[in-house]
């Protein structure tokens, strides 16, 4: 876990930065300086407490399946992944942060049981934040 | 102190597949509002419209379009989108500008063309509705958000696919007695079941279709309901709510915060209790959706919802009919119409006008419609008038 203090940037591309963190296989999070609220880091605002003394944290992007869904009709661009994949919302492990991607190459939901570890993998640019089994 | 609103005047077209402009739609349904109420153009201080894809049929800034086509092109009209929350949502702005006393009469029109579009980019368009970073743009459908929900649900509610099953017969049981409905089609447990996959674990039958549609209502002061000697309802209580606008934003996925807020504003409004409701009109999308939403405007505790539809709690002549016209799921969903079309089930209802459907000796009823998933929502409360 590595931080760093964020006062101006805070603004400025937090969606960028967000990307940046996932290609690095982690996830960007703001962490409330006043009252120690971590949200995912493209939130400006303390969700709980409402300051906005945030410090961003790039949390290790580990966790759990919390749940999923896998498609037969796909959005527009998403049929060029090619595999059938699962839409996964995930908690980061050891926080309550959650965080959603997708994960491709998940058939049924016999591949993947609620619980089942995952990982970050990147941020894509065409199919968002990119998870993975971890090998 | 704010002054009594009332609904004077309801019309809708058929949800479904429809050829004309979306232009033509919202005027059809404007012309059966207005001949309703009893009134003409000329009585129309206001137009809220509600809208979500009107680009798609390339038309936005609608309102100034639809109120020079009524005739009245020097009434302000305002376009209101709010997702699949549109139409409630805006009622309540048209409801909230009345009972401020800007206005006395207004029109509430909810319109949307979307068929046309084709299944992939509906799905694609619907999916812009999301929180796309996180959502939308890493390949979840709307279909896919609420499977997500469901399969969250079924985990902590141990609920079934067929509970969910047992929502979708009972609306098309109620859609079958509604002439307007989109999907008119009986279908039995079986069917839901058996029926083709569209993101597990939610089937063909536990979504609603793509739908085309208008719905307006003539919504007014009580003194001009008053003066216009037709049967009127009356507007009790009114509330609106907020979620996290993704999913994975919310500490528990299986309930909507933006409901619940909404509705005990509408309850306290109204000085009433979920006890109270004699039927409810809920946005079922999905039929894990109206699992959830039964439980949430508090009709039944969380997790007890698929035992109180698998029972006949909500059918038709149960303790509390839920979606009578046969809901989203068969009536149909044309996205920025639903929830006005809500208010014009109501109205039908409580003037004599809903046939076999009829809800049998109800006073009050409740609206309930949100947008994308549940990020937004509004909740309406009404009373019979004798």
């Amino acid at each position: 876990m590595s931080s760093q203090p964020n006062q101006q940037q805070q603004t400025l591309g937090s969606r960028q930065k967000f990307m940046t963190s996932a290609n690095k296989g982690k996830i960007l999070s703001n962490k409330c300086l006043k009252c120690g609220h971590i949200m995912v880091g493209t939130i400006i605002y303390c969700e709980r407490c409402h300051g906005n003394e945030l410090q961003s944290i790039e949390l290790e992007g580990s966790g759990s399946v919390v749940t999923y869904t896998i498609q037969a009709v796909a959005p527009e661009g998403f049929n060029e992944v090619g595999k059938p994949y699962a839409w996964v919302v995930m908690r980061i492990d050891n926080t309550s942060l959650k965080v959603s991607g997708i994960l491709i190459g998940i058939k049924s939901p016999a591949d993947l049981p609620l619980g089942s570890k995952v990982k970050v993998e990147s941020f894509d640019p065409k199919y968002g934040l990119k998870l993975q089994k971890p090998s | 102190m704010t002054n009594k609103v009332c609904v004077i005047g309801a019309g809708s077209t058929r949800y479904g597949k429809l050829d004309e402009s979306i232009i033509e739609i919202a005027l059809d349904a404007s012309k059966d509002a207005i001949n309703s109420a009893g009134i003409t153009p000329d009585d129309i201080q206001a137009g809220y419209i509600s809208n979500v894809f009107g680009v798609s049929d390339k038309q936005v800034h609608m309102a100034p379009v639809i109120m020079s086509n009524l005739g009245i092109p020097y009434v302000p009209g305002l376009t209101i989108e709010s997702a699949c929350g549109s139409g409630s949502i805006m009622f309540r702005e048209a409801y909230a500008n009345v009972a401020a006393g800007f206005y006395d009469c207004v029109l509430a029109l909810g319109v949307e063309k979307i068929t046309h579009t084709g299944t992939i980019q509906s799905t694609t368009l619907f999916s812009y509705c999301s929180d796309f970073f996180y959502e939308g743009g890493s390949g979840a459908s709307f279909p896919g958000l609420f499977a997500s929900i469901a399969r969250s649900y079924m985990a902590t509610h141990k609920a079934s696919e067929e509970d969910l099953a047992h929502v979708a017969v009972k609306n098309h049981e109620n859609g079958m007695l509604n002439p307007k409905a989109h999907v008119r089609k009986e279908i039995t447990i079986d069917d839901v079941l058996k029926s083709p996959v569209v993101a597990s674990p939610l089937k063909l039958y536990d979504c609603c279709p793509f739908s085309d549609g208008a719905s307006a209502i003539i919504l007014c002061n009580e003194a001009f309901a008053k003066k216009s000697s037709r049967q009127y309802v009356e507007v009790i209580g009114s509330g609106r709510g907020a979620s996290p606008a993704a999913v994975q934003g919310r500490n528990d996925i299986t309930t909507i915060p933006s409901t619940v807020n909404a509705a005990n504003q509408a309850y306290k409004m109204a000085g009433i209790t979920p006890k109270d409701i004699d039927f409810a009109e809920v946005h079922d999308c999905f039929t894990i959706a109206e699992l959830i939403d039964i439980e949430d405007l508090g009709f039944f505790q969380k997790g007890t919802a698929a035992h109180a539809v698998r029972e006949g709690a909500t059918r038709r002549n149960g303790e509390i009919p839920i979606n009578p016209s046969g809901g989203l799921k068969s009536k149909g969903h044309p996205i920025g119409a639903t929830g006005v079309g809500q208010v014009a089930e109501v109205f039908e209802q409580f003037t004599g006008k809903a046939g076999e459907r009829t809800v049998k000796n109800a006073e009050i009823a409740l609206t309930h419609n949100f947008g994308a998933t549940g990020a937004s929502a509004a909740v309406h409360v009404f009373k019979k008038v004798e």
